[in-house]
């Protein structure tokens, strides 16, 4: 049987496929679009491609977190809450003080620093206490999002700084649409980069490779001699950071300061992240199928909106399509998860 | 102190590692008791002792996953207190556990190669790189094994063969095998048994943990019996054979127990099976039980003797074949069937499998039997319950002071007794038991054979799946060899001997 | 050969008695906490310790009680119902439009009954496609409830617009409104459902098989325990509940819609946490989760009065939260818990002659980066 296997991994189409079925998102993806496409022509236009790339910008930056974390076998559902308290507390900050009014680039510096620091908060529940870590985030989640309305500021803050407020201009591509024009924020650069640098930082470095170990197993990781303690403060504060750089993102782009959005957004994250071939149970996952993934359920938000959808069923589908994927993934993976090395049958004399 | 030609001072009398005095406790339970434990380059050494008897943890402080209370680990002229895994590979001790360590995730060749760079303190990796260290490892002992496949696909034999890989990539000077080859067949056992020879010859120390008495005397120079935690007997293989083993591992002599029962030639069979088939499991597979008889099943592990079990209880239904219980067809096709049809079954596994380890002793009991005790509105009904555990906790004598203890606090043999009262007490027809003695005391041992052999005289069928030798010959009237999933031979009368049955599975 | 085995000796009646009254170290640990917290709050505010307000308080505890025990028999078995706030706002939302097509706030009261049942009803076929997925498609609880958690929400936006519904007869706000003598109504909802809980749970051949399955689920396997019949029962179970504080939410605030109760996952999961609930299953007792139930409302209650600043309450969850499960790890790690429960005369004890094994007094919670392994029957990991 391992001889059939390896014969069908050198076959290049195999290797098409992804390790973890990228290639059939990257198809489910490419139907989907002709599909719309037929249905409303006006689908296949560059605006589409900016408007999908625009929005979805700091979703796949929170989406790199969580990936990181959910490879390692966790889960977390703070991010969120972390994204938009720092995004929220560097206007306020600059607002109040002056501080890297005219620079953005300080504004995502502060902003990451926030990140980090609470990222401590789950490092600190997860590696320090051992608790599970959905419980661990879930109570981090509420402590953030209440110290952020309690102590930094509960109103929408429409006034932006001024450095911040040209950035959030600054486009990289414009397309012109009779229907009206659609922009790309130069923030897709930044979001390109991070992919890029998680990408390498999982395949080409020990603390990716550790972070894999521990989602395959987490005593066979200790055993090895993998720091594990140190590798889950590095992937915690590292979400942080992640999470601080896209809530400001948010912030940029949406021009307004709202301290109650992006909590419960968590969800659509995630589902991303699982749809993209993830492993719920940790050890598998890819920048690529997460990357792809949030793009899905973009493009099934804009194509619902398209094909005449009211946006009230908007919600409805996603869930369904939660599901459905969730279950194809489950049936999938069971199908290959048959009892392996079983039996050793020798032929009868 | 003399180098051994490796490089690497060696201790006194040539040993590459010496544990000296350890000791160590687990809350109020002794684990090890100043033992002490060396081993020399080229040699296998064993450390044999039943289950308790602190193998285990002795491996796991010397492979530094726990830490000692007392005495000192040396490697060399360097002497320690504890260890950390890190320190341990770094000081070329490579410890395989039963559940190979492995990441099931990752490939083959980064399950060999990751450990290096972590012993280097590497911060990159290159895939190609890693994948050059395994080619190198693999060729060098001379296995096939594909590079680039997930661990989580690979053949049990084949893991262990990365597990060993690993070892070597880490230029272990000494490598400890946790029961090594209780998931091989014979072929793949004479695989590795070669692979232990060329690592002999380069002089790495090896460590096999068994109880295996036979494998344990074929392979090992030397031999350190733990029991209770304290080092019994340690000497040179010559110094032994199977009854002094035994004698020092369990501590009792070697007794003498009755043959079994004779059985009535005319009874219809409580249990027909014909052709029994399951893919990839077994196949063709026909025998039967009758009333009052110990059918023993043996084979090694991985044969398909669990997996006929496990499918006559309904766990993994089986595709094909008949299962006649009292000369009526019965249908299995989960576990529930099972137990309607009359049939119970006391699985190997007993942590996982057996009993709720957290769980009062009542409810372990009352698991296998709510249907019994519930009336209407499925209200449980307390008198019925009471009586039910009453009942059969008296009947197995199991020893507890209250039915609401949680089985933890229970000893192995009496864990072992709970389980046995699930199932008796619904008085089965057929009752299957999978390695039944394994991890209990010697006395809790004889007296649960004893129960079979009462139950058996009162007209159970009793099917025995073991690979305890002595444990067969002593208590069943057949016994079924198993191999490659099939029925390979059957002794009985004058050709079930210890022997005859070693000669099978051979 | 063998040394007279003890005949299993029958437990003392007084201290079965009280066995029975006080199951759990950790239920006399919450009790000591509600009234510590009582004691804070009533010294901190002069209105706290009045009838008024212990009846605000039971006005508002069920809903979240009742989402509590819905989580509690979702966690038992080891898992983890995300989609019941989505449940009972569908339970509502169904009873409302009946209310809102037909009869509206003259309805009589017949047909209020009528229109509870059909509400929730309709919450607990909701659990039948929870049922499904988790326990024929073994999809993971988390993923499965995310999903349907979103498809429930999206299908009561979709029904109602995202609009609020009104109109509902006084009949019926009487359930979330009214007193029986000087208990509100809803508390005595709370504590009905709290004791059916119990009764299910502990007493029932379902409710023992949730709570093996939950503790062992190879070792239910082998017992023959249909693993896949309980999640269904477990699930509907969880549904059930749900649907009851989603009738509950509506009585008590006139309207029902497909976004109320979100914030209400985080406190019914630290009401459950904190109640004694192992997340990983197995253990659970009611009267710990009503306990914290309770407790935490005094928290609400008396942070309002104190003045701090309404979303303060969320911090203190997440507080408790972490510091709850924290301490039991440390406590765990450490033996607290097991010197603390050795003082406890009424405890059973195990085997005699047999020293306790540490960790005796409950599982290890699991995460990544540490696997605690037994050993099994052959000294195998497990």
């Amino acid at each position: 049987m391992s001889a059939a296997a390896s014969t069908l991994r050198a076959i290049p189409l195999g290797r098409l496929r992804g390790q973890n079925n990228e290639g059939i998102l990257a198809l489910t993806i490419i139907v989907l679009a002709i599909v719309v496409g037929i249905a409303d022509s006006s689908f296949w236009r560059l605006s589409t491609l900016l408007n999908i790339a625009t929005s979805t910008l700091d979703n796949i930056v929170f989406a790199m977190g969580v990936l990181i974390v959910i490879i390692s076998g966790g889960i977390d559902v703070s991010f969120m809450a972390i994204g938009i308290f720092a995004g929220y507390a560097v206007i306020v900050v600059t607002n109040n003080t002056g501080f890297g009014a005219d620079i953005a680039l300080v504004g995502f510096a502060l902003a990451a620093t926030i990140g980090l620091g609470l990222g401590m908060l789950n490092a600190l529940a997860i590696a320090g206490l051992r608790l599970p870590t959905l419980i661990a985030t879930l109570g981090t989640q509420g402590i953030i999002r209440g110290v952020l309305l309690a102590y930094v500021g509960s109103k929408v803050i429409p006034n932006y700084p001024p450095g911040l407020n040209d950035l959030s201009t600054s486009y990289l591509l414009t397309a012109h649409a009779p229907s009206g024009d659609t922009r790309l924020s130069v923030l897709i650069l930044p979001a390109i980069v991070i992919c890029v640098l998680i990408s390498l930082m999982l395949r080409y470095t020990m603390v990716g490779r550790g972070i894999f170990a521990i989602g395959g197993d987490a005593e066979s990781a200790r055993r090895a001699g993998f720091p594990v303690v140190r590798i889950q403060v590095f992937i915690y504060g590292l979400v942080g950071v992640l999470a601080g750089i896209a809530g400001m993102m948010h912030v940029t782009q949406v021009r307004l300061a709202n301290p109650y959005e992006l909590v419960g957004g968590e969800l659509d994250v995630i589902a991303a992240v699982v749809l993209g071939g993830a492993s719920i149970f940790g050890g598998k996952g890819s920048v690529i199928g997460t990357v792809l993934g949030v793009v899905l359920i973009s493009l099934i938000r804009n194509s619902l909106i398209l094909l005449g959808v009211p946006g009230t069923w908007q919600r409805a589908a996603v869930g369904a399509m939660l599901i459905i994927g969730v279950t194809a993934q489950a049936l999938g993976s069971s199908a290959r998860r048959r009892p392996t090395g079983g039996v050793a049958m020798e032929a009868t004399t | 102190m003399e180098a051994d030609g490796t490089g690497r001072a060696s201790g006194p009398s040539g040993s590459i590692l010496r544990a000296e005095g350890i000791s160590k406790r687990f809350g109020g339970v002794v684990a090890l008791d100043d033992v002490t434990f060396d081993i020399r380059p080229g040699e296998v050494h064993t450390l044999a002792g039943e289950n308790g008897s602190g193998k285990s943890t002795l491996i796991k402080i010397i492979a530094g996953v726990e830490t000692p209370d007392a005495g000192t680990i040396s490697v060399g002229d360097d002497a320690y207190a504890r260890l950390t895994p890190r320190q341990a590979i770094a000081l070329g001790i490579e410890v395989i556990f039963q559940d190979f360590s492995l990441f099931p995730n990752l490939s083959v060749a980064e399950n060999i190669a990751v450990s290096t760079y972590i012993g280097d303190r590497r911060r990159t990796v290159r895939p190609s790189a890693l994948r050059r260290i395994a080619a190198d490892v693999v060729s060098r002992i001379g296995v096939r094994l594909d590079l680039d496949a997930p661990v989580e696909e690979l053949s049990v034999a084949d893991r262990q063969l990365t597990a060993i890989c690993r070892a070597l990539a880490q230029e272990a000077r000494s490598i400890f095998m946790d029961e090594p080859t209780t998931a091989l067949t014979r072929r793949e056992v004479q695989a590795l048994f070669r692979v232990v020879e060329q690592l002999k010859q380069r002089g790495v120390a090896l460590v096999f943990v068994s109880h295996k008495l036979e494998e344990v005397l074929q392979i090992s120079e030397r031999i350190t019996v733990l029991r209770n935690g304290r080092v019994v007997v340690s000497g040179d293989v010559a110094e032994f054979d199977r009854s002094a083993l035994t004698v020092a591992m369990t501590g009792h002599a070697v007794t003498d127990t009755p043959p079994p029962d004779s059985l009535r030639k005319d009874a219809r069979p409580l249990l027909e099976v014909q052709g029994l088939t399951s893919e990839g499991r077994f196949h063709d597979v026909t025998f039967s039980v009758r009333p009052g008889e110990i059918l023993g099943v043996t084979g090694l592990l991985g044969s398909g003797r669990t997996e006929i079990a496990e499918s006559l209880f309904g766990v993994v239904p089986a595709d094909a074949g008949t299962i006649m219980v009292e000369g009526r067809p019965v249908r299995i096709r989960s576990v529930h069937d099972a137990i309607a049809a009359g049939i119970g079954y006391v699985p190997g596994d007993r942590l996982t499998q057996g009993v709720f380890i957290d769980q009062p002793i009542a409810r372990n009991i009352l698991a296998g039997s709510l249907d019994r005790v519930t009336g209407p509105a499925d209200l449980v009904r307390p008198a019925a319950a009471d009586q039910l555990v009453q009942r059969a906790a008296g009947d197995i004598r199991i020893k507890m002071s209250s039915s609401q203890a949680p089985v933890r606090t229970l000893s192995g043999g009496n864990q072992q007794r709970v389980v046995l009262a699930k199932w008796l007490v619904r008085g089965p027809h057929v009752l299957i038991l999978n390695s039944p003695t394994v991890g209990v005391d010697v006395g809790s041992k004889h007296e649960i054979l004893d129960l079979l052999r009462a139950k058996a005289h009162d007209g159970m069928g009793i099917i025995v799946i073991s690979d305890d030798v002595p444990e067969l010959v002593a208590v069943c009237h057949r016994v079924l060899v198993v191999r490659g999933g099939r029925i390979a031979g059957e002794l009985s009368g004058e050709r079930l001997t210890e022997d005859e049955i070693v000669k099978e599975l051979a | 050969m063998s040394a007279a085995a003890a005949e299993p000796r029958r437990e003392d009646p007084t201290a079965r008695l009280v066995r029975r009254l006080v199951p759990d170290a950790s239920v006399v640990r919450l009790f000591v906490l509600a009234v510590l917290v009582l004691i804070v709050f009533s010294v901190a505010s002069p209105d706290f310790l009045t009838l008024i307000n212990f009846q605000s308080m039971g006005l508002q505890v069920t809903e979240v009680g009742l989402l509590s025990l819905a989580i509690m028999v979702s966690m038992l078995t080891g898992g983890i119902d995300l989609s019941i706030i989505s449940i009972a706002n569908v339970a509502a939302l169904v009873t409302a439009q009946l209310f809102a097509h037909h009869g509206g706030a003259d309805a009589g009261s017949q047909q209020m009954g009528l229109y509870v049942v059909v509400g929730i009803a309709a919450g607990t076929a909701c659990g039948l496609l929870n049922g499904v997925l988790i326990a024929k498609l073994r999809i993971t609880p988390i993923l499965a409830t995310l999903g349907t958690m979103q498809l429930f929400n999206g299908l009561a936006i979709a029904w109602t617009g995202g609009k609020a519904i009104y109109g509902m007869p006084d009949s019926f706000l009487n359930i979330g409104n009214g007193y029986v003598g000087d208990v509100p109504i809803p508390v005595l909802i709370l504590l009905g459902g709290a004791v059916l809980t119990a009764i299910f749970i502990n007493r029932t051949g379902r409710g023992l098989r949730i709570q093996l399955l939950g503790a062992n689920e190879v070792a239910a396997k082998y017992s023959g325990l249909r693993n896949e019949r309980v999640l269904f029962v477990t699930y509907l179970a969880s549904a059930f509940l749900a649907s009851l504080a989603g009738i509950v939410i509506a009585a008590r605030s006139a309207s029902a819609s497909a976004d109320y109760g979100a914030s209400y996952l985080l406190l019914a999961i630290v009401i459950v946490v904190l109640g004694g609930v192992n997340p990983l299953g197995g253990f659970g007792t009611v009267t710990g989760v009503v306990l914290a139930a309770f407790t935490l409302q005094m928290v609400n209650t008396g942070f309002n009065q104190v003045g701090f600043n309404a979303f303060l309450y969320q911090v203190a969850q997440g507080v408790i939260l972490i510091g709850a499960l924290g301490l039991s790890q440390l406590s765990e790690r450490y033996g607290w818990a097991s010197r603390l429960a050795r003082a406890m005369p009424w405890r059973a004890r195990g085997e005699p002659g047999v020293p306790e094994p540490p960790g005796a007094l409950g599982p290890q919670l699991r995460t990544p980066g540490e696997s605690h392994r037994e050993e099994d029957v052959r000294g195998r990991p497990v």
